[in-house]
């Protein structure tokens, strides 16, 4: 049987406000896999993946982190194993430097200055940022701070690779070139998206999130091609959108 | 994307100020600030004046750009100086007293802080043992008003594109009112998913970075020479007076 590097068994997580997030999600990923999460705005992705490293801890629910419980005494190690990119870049990036924000979490993790310069030089090139060092972030288009925000991820070299979105606001170019980054990485992969196209190309399993449940998880080309399915959940392609008949009087002028 | 005024523009030039190690150009040129505002006289308040012009004139950075830096602070100096020598008390030697050791102190910030790059700066801070919550709130800051200010921008412009225009009423405070609100409610969202990001990266409180700071002697003489020039200003106004 294959290790499983990340199981959770009954996840139930809900807002201060009474939003319930999650209701009883559970889900077992074993190494090396690649596993899109697709689903609805709203539906639950991030707050799911801000359970795999321990931003969010439920009381309801076990999560399980190469098989060792999230808790609050181990959570420096967890977060060390499961890098969590998020969706927006200017969030991700928050030093002045691409040096300093590379550097950000290898030098939290301890290791010693030679090995933090080692490990940023390493990340960057890994994106193919290398020369990069000393740019502000303010000073970086949208895709160049996608690649910057892997890297600074990539530097503390986890085991479990989460993206939120990582495709978003990219040109087509820009996004192919992500896509293609992120498939010549070998470490398990967790990538939620919107981006049925990016997740085709990149992950061999899919699981539906919808309304704070697992609705489906399946291989990717049987959930891609079961238009029934995705239509259901809001997640119909492009050639399924219907004309709309009557506008009503405001948009009919 | 609107260009910023970014106050390090000219941290790429090189000159005997640029090469200079940021602790000891921070506190030198800080020390010859603290001495210039207790200058008690006027005549070596301008002596002061010609320090600081001396300064930005070594610091190369072109003086076009320390003016246009400059106008919010001349447009405060001016009326005060206006004032200032108005009232009896005061008169015009003690309003250009005012004038001109401000004058020299706002002179100096652009050798101190124009010639190096804005982190160096704050890890220069770091590195001088300033409390960690304070050089935070300066990076931060720093970093965030170039994305808050787009964002401010971009609701401007959406008001701007549905027929909104600036006018001197009710309407228009309320309208900026709510605006700022909404970019203060925007800044707390941000705020929140920042701090994950950082914690995600085992952040504990403190702020760790790696600097090449190395201090060599022309530094320490740098810093010597400008301290002196600082303490001899002050012992000259006490021999004088």
């Amino acid at each position: 049987m294959m290790e499983m590097v990340i199981s959770i068994a009954n996840l139930s997580y809900t807002y201060h406000d009474g939003t319930p997030a999650l209701k009883g999600v559970s889900l077992d990923i074993s190494r090396g896999e690649s596993v899109g999460v697709i689903g609805p705005n709203g539906a639950g992705k991030t707050t799911l993946l801000l359970h795999l490293n321990g931003i969010l801890m439920s009381n309801n629910g076990i999560v399980k982190i190469l098989g060792i419980e999230a808790r609050k005494e181990n959570i420096k190690g967890i977060r060390r194993d499961v890098g969590l990119v998020f969706q927006d870049p200017d969030d991700q990036l928050f030093m002045p430097t691409v040096f300093d924000d590379v550097a950000f979490g290898p030098i939290n993790m301890g290791y010693a200055e030679e090995e933090v310069r080692e490990r940023v030089a390493q990340a960057l090139e890994w994106v193919g940022m290398d020369g990069c060092e000393q740019r502000s972030p303010q000073h970086l288009s949208v895709g160049e701070k996608r690649r910057i925000a892997i890297a600074t991820i990539l530097s503390m070299s986890p085991q479990i690779l989460v993206i939120d979105e990582p495709t978003a606001n990219l040109d087509p170019r820009a996004k192919w070139e992500l896509t293609v980054l992120l498939r010549g990485m070998s470490m398990t992969k967790i990538v939620a998206s919107h981006d049925l196209e990016m997740i085709a190309a990149l992950c061999k399993r899919t699981i539906i999130l919808d309304d704070g449940k697992i609705v489906a998880d399946d291989a990717t080309r049987n959930i891609m091609s079961n238009i029934a399915l995705l239509e259901s959940h809001g997640l119909a392609p492009a050639s399924r959108i219907i004309e709309p008949q009557d506008r009503g009087p405001l948009l009919n002028r | 994307m609107k260009h910023h005024p970014e106050i390090d523009k000219y941290a790429g030039l090189s000159s005997p100020i640029h090469n200079w190690d940021p602790r000891a150009k921070l506190i030198a040129i800080l020390g010859l600030i603290v001495a210039i505002v207790l200058i008690p006289d006027l005549e070596i308040a301008l002596v002061g004046l010609a320090i600081a012009l001396t300064l930005a004139l070594i610091s190369r950075i072109p003086f076009s750009f320390m003016l246009k830096h400059m106008m919010w602070v001349i447009m405060f100096i001016a009326p005060l100086f206006v004032i200032v020598s108005l009232t009896p008390s005061g008169g015009i030697e003690h309003a250009s007293l005012i004038a001109v050791k401000a004058l020299a102190a706002v002179i100096l910030i652009f050798p101190m802080i124009g010639t190096m790059r804005f982190d160096t700066t704050v890890k220069a801070l770091e590195r001088l043992k300033i409390p960690s919550k304070l050089v935070q709130m300066i990076m931060f800051a720093y970093r965030y008003i170039f994305v808050f200010s787009g964002e401010f921008q971009r609701m401007f412009t959406s008001l701007t594109s549905r027929g909104f225009r600036k006018r001197t009423n009710i309407y228009t405070l309320s309208t900026t009112g709510k605006l700022i609100g909404m970019l203060f409610v925007r800044s707390l969202d941000r705020s929140e998913r920042v701090f994950n990001a950082m914690v995600s990266r085992g952040y504990e409180g403190n702020l760790k970075t790696l600097v090449d700071f190395e201090m060599h002697t022309a530094d320490v003489l740098k810093a010597a020479i400008l301290i002196a020039i600082a303490v001899a200003l002050n012992v000259v106004c006490l021999t004088v007076v």
